[in-house]
């Protein structure tokens, strides 16, 4: 499995996308949908092909002032690296 | 009556017309045909009502999609309608050029099925000529897959006794093939494929090696492509959740505008299946008599009624467990708990057993044909 890394600029992988309503997006895949809510759809709303992992991570940092910069990095790693084993986020 | 809020993906079986004449084919042993075929404005409305009602995935399959002459105009309007196409294919009849407008047009996923890793008994498991096309075809897919809308592309399948054995090779020549990502399903005993049970139910034995075979396999390529095993259910001890439960994610229109709540459905006798032509799809969803027949628990006999597994596999398929006993409302006889269960051990003992086709599987392909003529029955294409 490719590794995420500060460079690494994570995007939907192919056929992937959003859907659903403004007030309840899901990212649709082959075979299935997740409802994400919260910080998941804040992070996912990131991964459009513009942002590094690192900057990802430092905006996250900027909305979550009371979060440590680690934990953050560690659950934004944790969150992408479950989507990219089912091919629904790319890096 | 049970009120569910909304399906999540609607399977339109555009056509049954099909190049094709796979012999585990999972269409209704009576075929419709071209003449009683839905029109394309019937099907833009049903996609249409379909978003209204909460769907989010359209599958159009068929028989073979690509017989309909308007398939860009439906996944147009499936775009329009905001639902998530995919096209399941066997890609004969798919031109560079219709594939270019097709993508064009808004398609999300296309998923090409494969029958074997050689081309002789890859065309003679589909009884047509097809193989050498879809590695062509497998290229151009992946053409589209650099561009700004970048289409999924899935590699689907079928696995029985008469491939089971080449299940490794299979999977190396459709990697070669980087889609992003592989069903691999084993027959399921339906149709034609329920027909040619004898030939085609593995052993227990070759059914363990496939796990492990694919398991690896996983391991291998996570993070690459995306590997989704459906094992055949005799071989399980506790049935599949057939459809999700039936009535309660997914809705089938069969190409007449027959709503069915799987595709098998039309085998249980007494049901009435309402008519997009007569009705529209919310009003079907919540009212039509198909839908209502075993949604929920009252249906269920013991050992479902008290079994705390029935919120998980409710109970199981309908159409097989009509299909083995002759009653629809049977318990499931994969259930190892069921009343019936011997049925499944039976056909095990006696289908699942190595023997005439495996052996001759060796044979050059012409010779293999004229020693199997009679002993498959190909489904036949509707007038």
């Amino acid at each position: 499995m490719a590794e995420l890394s500060d460079a690494s600029v994570p995007k939907f992988a192919a056929g992937c996308r959003w859907g659903g309503t403004t007030e309840a997006p899901v990212v649709l895949f082959p075979e299935g949908a997740i409802r994400v809510e919260g910080t998941g759809r804040i992070i996912l709303e990131l991964c459009d092909g513009h942002f590094s992992m690192a900057e990802i991570v430092e905006k996250l940092e900027t909305q979550f002032i009371l979060a440590p910069k680690d934990k953050i990095r560690a659950d934004v790693q944790t969150f992408l690296e479950q989507l990219h084993a089912k091919r629904i986020i790319d890096y | 009556m049970t009120q569910y809020s909304h399906p999540l993906a609607l399977i339109a079986e555009i056509t049954h017309r099909c190049p094709l004449h796979c012999v585990y084919c999972s269409n209704p042993l009576e075929l419709t045909s071209r003449q009683e075929e839905l029109a394309t404005a019937d099907w833009l409305r049903v996609f249409n009502e379909a978003a209204a009602l909460g769907v989010l995935h359209l599958h159009l399959t068929g028989g073979e999609p690509l017989a309909r002459a308007d398939l860009t105009e439906l996944i147009e309007g499936a775009r329009k309608s905001r639902l998530y196409s995919n096209l399941i294919t066997s890609g004969i009849g798919l031109s560079r050029e219709r594939l270019a407008q097709l993508v064009e047009a808004g398609l999300d996923h296309i998923q090409l099925s494969f029958q074997d890793s050689t081309e002789g008994p890859a065309n003679w498991i589909a009884g047509a000529r097809s193989h050498a096309h879809k590695l062509e075809l497998a290229g151009w897919i992946r053409e589209h897959q650099t561009r700004e809308h970048r289409i999924a592309f899935t590699t689907n399948l079928v696995v029985h006794r008469q491939n089971i054995e080449h299940l490794e090779e299979m999977i190396a020549a459709l990697e070669a093939l980087h889609p992003d990502r592989m069903e691999i399903a084993h027959a399921q005993y339906y149709g034609w494929a329920l027909r040619n049970r004898s030939a085609l139910l593995p052993t227990r034995a070759q059914l363990d090696r496939a796990v492990a075979v694919v398991a690896a396999a996983e391991e291998r390529l996570r993070g690459k492509i995306r590997i989704d095993m459906v094992i055949p259910d005799y071989h399980a001890r506790f049935p599949k959740a057939c459809m999700g439960g039936w009535g309660r994610q997914l809705m089938l229109i069969d190409p007449a505008g027959r709503a069915l709540p799987c595709h098998a459905a039309g085998v249980i006798p007494g049901m009435r299946f309402d008519n997009v032509r007569d009705h529209g799809l919310d009003w079907i969803w919540q009212n039509s008599e198909a839908f209502q027949k075993f949604r929920g628990e009252a249906w269920m006999p013991e050992p479902c009624r008290s079994c705390d597994r029935r919120k998980e596999d409710f109970g199981g398929c309908r159409c097989q467990a009509f299909l083995l006993t002759g009653d629809a409302s049977a318990t499931d006889p994969v259930c190892e708990l069921a009343p019936l269960h011997r049925l499944i051990e039976d056909a095990v003992r006696e289908d699942a057993v190595t023997g005439l086709a495996p052996e001759v599987l060796e044979a050059p392909f012409h010779i293999l044909q004229e020693k199997m003529a009679g002993f498959w029955s190909y489904r036949t294409d509707p007038k």
